[in-house]
């Protein structure tokens, strides 16, 4: 157990006393454009330990990288505060609302986030906004020291941003120095599942607001639309693809579920053997981290055997641990093991309605082949519960400017004040 | 090769179980290899679901199988997808179920003769529970099969119960829910009338019993003679230390010791059974042994077999499983224990699962959850 220094009631910053939220905004994007750069040596240091944590290939640690930091990008930031709060200055100052009384934000004294042993710098972007608002925050690092190496950088830009992290090591809501951290935060995020979330929320004072991130997954829906043509399947089957294979397919926005309507110019039949193929192309680039999963060898025995009986087919693929299985049964729960998709012929959305509905599942995303869907998949996107609509390809590539589960950016790190 | 006929191939698995049940005598591997071969074919000609599969494999009258490690096995999970049975189902003396989220996700294993599961199971529990042929009480932890008929161990333990009991047999699981008046009254009656008692369940219903147990500061100490059956694992996350802590809390909350504990490894789609090894039941790993009709294979992702001392998953090749499928591949992972046997591992179950997506066990809950809500 590492040691932990304990924060004790502090006074309280906003964001105009340590520096301006845009000076804040510039020195986090300045640091992340330096991470963004991968001979950066704390990256490249960090890209080791990373992959010796987490066991994923170096394009996979890489492209989680250069994802993350490329994302920590100022207009990116400064459209967000603003789009949430009303205007920037409402971090400073009293502004203006039609219709409502004027507003200014002022942002907690201490924020908590607890990232999950199992995910890359997931607790960075929350972090940033953390520091928009003026907090100090505690973050739980992982072995590989990822957040205290780029604080380390933030701190080369702005001493004064660097000395409202600390980056600690914590072995759960178990011991007495995480529960002193979590009793004193405002404002905790916390990433992990169901269990690990109610443990947390347990120790939290009783007006502490929680962010909980717990385990969920993503959809994909191919409409006919957009099955128009050969290379339009291939391009979508190309997406597919990559949102399956990145982060071998352990993600909140892996796809391992995917309907795909008929009626298109290419029937679901051909376009699951395109997708097979895709797998094929996408696992050079994102090679798979382990050379086995049981979960995997099990699943794909089943499905070959339902083949056999005439029953969908599979698509296994020559490049690597990976499955496409066609025609699952409806009445099994979707493939929840590494790098295997199942995709389903449909007539429409509320056969991929009915289908999350049976099973409980938590989505985060549903993708399209078009970023643009048609009004009745908008509706099922909405009522499955997703909390972003993506374009199949892109899942893997959430825009900071959205909102990360269906929660603002800033606003859990500020509470309102309103004048009337 | 000629297909023998069900008559041909049931007398033959029964007269190898009389044989062992009488003297001991096992099954050689010409004699296993010649009655599997046979098995398969007569499948081949009467399993449409399963001859389909083994074609879809490369198996033809051409390319038959050269000994019992070759023949084509089935996953588990086959039992839901398809009808394996040899026979006309409505037919059928036996239907048991596999656990399911839903009705329509539970396999199904057909058995067109109930003597062969009976012997077979009696044979097993004889030689590996009841050495020493007492005349137990049953508190059966364990569904009713009065009021499951389909459930596998239901009727291994009705059965038992019956033939081998003192007819004071109690079931004290309910809906999946352990009893434990009712299994705290039957066991204190039997301590007071000095009756040994076999205690049957899964590790769960255990659990869940200890539990209650524990709470109330509750202990028993079970006559002399007295045993406990456990099995079925914990939904395939059992590890070894879990597995010891349950066996030292029954040894200090029923007093019944820790060698008198035996784990069952059975399978809804399989009619036999395995047992702890009685040598290894001291042991830090414990060693699960088949009757002779019943073989194992390691095998590695590929389906190819691995040796001793290799963890793989386990195929499994059971002789009494005439009139469905000979062969079935599990998602249990074990290894060959050096003197014979198999050192059971638990369900597949790779490195600890990185990222933020939802897992099987995650899933397990969420659609219990829907189901029920």
């Amino acid at each position: 157990m590492p040691k932990i220094s304990v924060p004790s009631p502090r006074r309280h910053f906003t964001a105009s006393s340590v520096t301006g939220v845009r000076r804040i905004v510039s020195a986090v994007a300045d640091a992340a454009r330096r991470w963004s750069d991968a001979d950066f040596p704390p990256r490249v240091r960090a890209t080791r330990a990373i992959r010796e944590r987490t066991g994923y290939t170096e394009p996979v640690v890489d492209y989680a990288l250069d994802t993350l930091f490329g994302a920590l990008d100022a207009d990116a930031m400064f459209a967000t505060i603003a789009s949430e709060l009303g205007s920037l200055d409402a971090l400073e100052t009293f502004v203006a609302r039609p219709g409502r009384p004027d507003v200014m934000y002022r942002g907690v004294e201490n924020v908590a986030i607890v990232s999950s042993d199992t995910t890359i710098g997931v607790a960075l972007p929350a972090l940033a906004f953390a520091l928009c608002a003026g907090a100090h925050a505690i973050v739980k690092d992982r072995s590989d020291r990822l957040i205290a190496s780029f604080a380390e950088t933030l701190a080369q830009e702005r001493p004064e941003l660097g000395a409202r992290i600390e980056a600690i090591e914590w072995d759960g809501a178990d011991d007495a120095a995480s529960r002193s951290q979590l009793a004193h935060a405002d404002t905790v995020i916390a990433f992990g599942g169901s269990d690990a979330l109610r443990e947390l929320r347990a120790h939290l004072k009783a007006d502490a607001l929680f962010v909980p991130y717990g385990h969920r997954t993503s959809l994909g829906y191919v409409e006919r639309e957009s099955l128009a043509d050969a290379e339009a399947a291939r391009e979508i089957a190309r997406g597919i693809a990559r949102d399956a294979l990145l982060y071998d397919g352990e993600g909140c926005l892996s796809l391992h579920a995917a309907f795909v309507e008929r009626g298109g110019h290419v029937d679901p039949i051909a376009f699951a053997r395109i997708v097979g193929d895709a797998f094929d192309e996408a696992a050079l680039e994102f090679p798979a981290g382990y050379e086995s999963d049981a979960g995997l060898v099990t699943y794909r025995r089943s499905a070959s055997f339902r083949a056999s009986q005439g029953r969908g087919a599979t698509f296994a693929g020559s490049m690597g641990p990976h499955l496409v299985a066609y025609d699952a049964p409806h009445h099994e729960p979707p493939p929840l093991v590494r790098r295997t998709l199942a995709l389903y012929p449909t007539g429409g959305p509320e056969d991929a309605l009915a289908f999350v509905r049976r099973y409980g599942l938590p989505l985060e995303a549903v993708a399209f082949g078009h970023a643009l869907p048609r009004a009745d998949l908008v509706a099922f996107a909405r009522a499955s519960g997703a909390s972003r609509i993506a374009r199949l390809g892109t899942l893997q590539r959430p825009p900071l400017a959205g909102e990360h589960g269906g929660y603002g950016r800033i606003l859990p790190f500020v509470r309102a004040i309103y004048r009337a | 090769m000629n297909v023998p006929s069900a008559r041909e191939l049931d007398d033959a698995f029964l007269s190898i179980v009389r044989d062992w049940s009488a003297g001991g005598a096992g099954c050689d591997e010409r004699r296993f290899d010649e009655l599997a071969l046979a098995t398969f074919a007569y499948q081949r000609a009467h399993n449409l679901a399963y001859a389909r599969y083994a074609a879809a494999l490369g198996y033809a009258d051409e390319r038959m199988p050269d000994s019992w490690r070759d023949v084509p096995a089935v996953p588990a999970s086959a039992f839901k997808d398809a009808t394996l049975a040899t026979f006309d189902i409505l037919g059928a003396e036996l239907e048991f179920h596999t656990s399911g989220t839903t009705a329509a996700s539970a396999g199904k294993h057909y058995i067109e003769r109930a003597a062969l599961y009976d012997a077979a199971l009696l044979a097993g529990f004889d030689r590996f529970m009841l050495p020493d042929r007492p005349k137990l009480r049953y508190l059966n932890l364990v569904p009713n099969p009065r009021r499951q008929p389909h459930s596998s161990l239901g009727y291994m333990m009705g059965h038992v119960s019956v033939l081998r009991g003192d007819g004071n047999a109690t079931y004290a699981l309910e809906d999946g829910v352990v009893n434990v008046a009712t299994f705290s009254r039957a066991l204190a009656t039997a301590c007071a009338e000095g009756q040994a008692v076999c205690i049957a369940g899964t590790a769960f219903a255990f659990v869940a019993l200890l539990e209650a147990l524990e709470a109330a500061g509750t202990t028993f100490a079970a006559p002399t003679g007295s045993r406990i059956m456990e099995t079925g694992g914990f939904k395939g996350r059992v590890r070894a230390i879990e597995r010891e802590e349950l066996y030292t809390r029954l040894e200090s909350a029923l007093g019944i010791a820790r060698r008198d504990i035996v784990a069952e490894y059975g399978m809804t789609e399989l009619v036999s059974q395995f047992y702890d090894s009685p040598e290894s039941r001291g042991a830090d790993v414990r060693v699960k042994v088949a009757p002779p009709w019943l073989r194992t294979l390691v095998v590695d992702e590929r389906g190819n077999a691995l040796p001793d001392g290799e963890t793989g998953f386990l195929r499994h090749v059971d002789l009494g499983n005439r009139s469905s499928v000979i062969a079935v591949e599990t998602e249990d992972r074990g290894y060959r224990a050096p003197g014979g046997g198999i050192v059971l591992l638990g369900r597949a179950v790779d490195a600890p699962a990185r990222g933020c997506s939802l897992d099987a066990e995650d899933l397990r809950s969420l659609a219990a959850s829907a189901l029920h809500g």
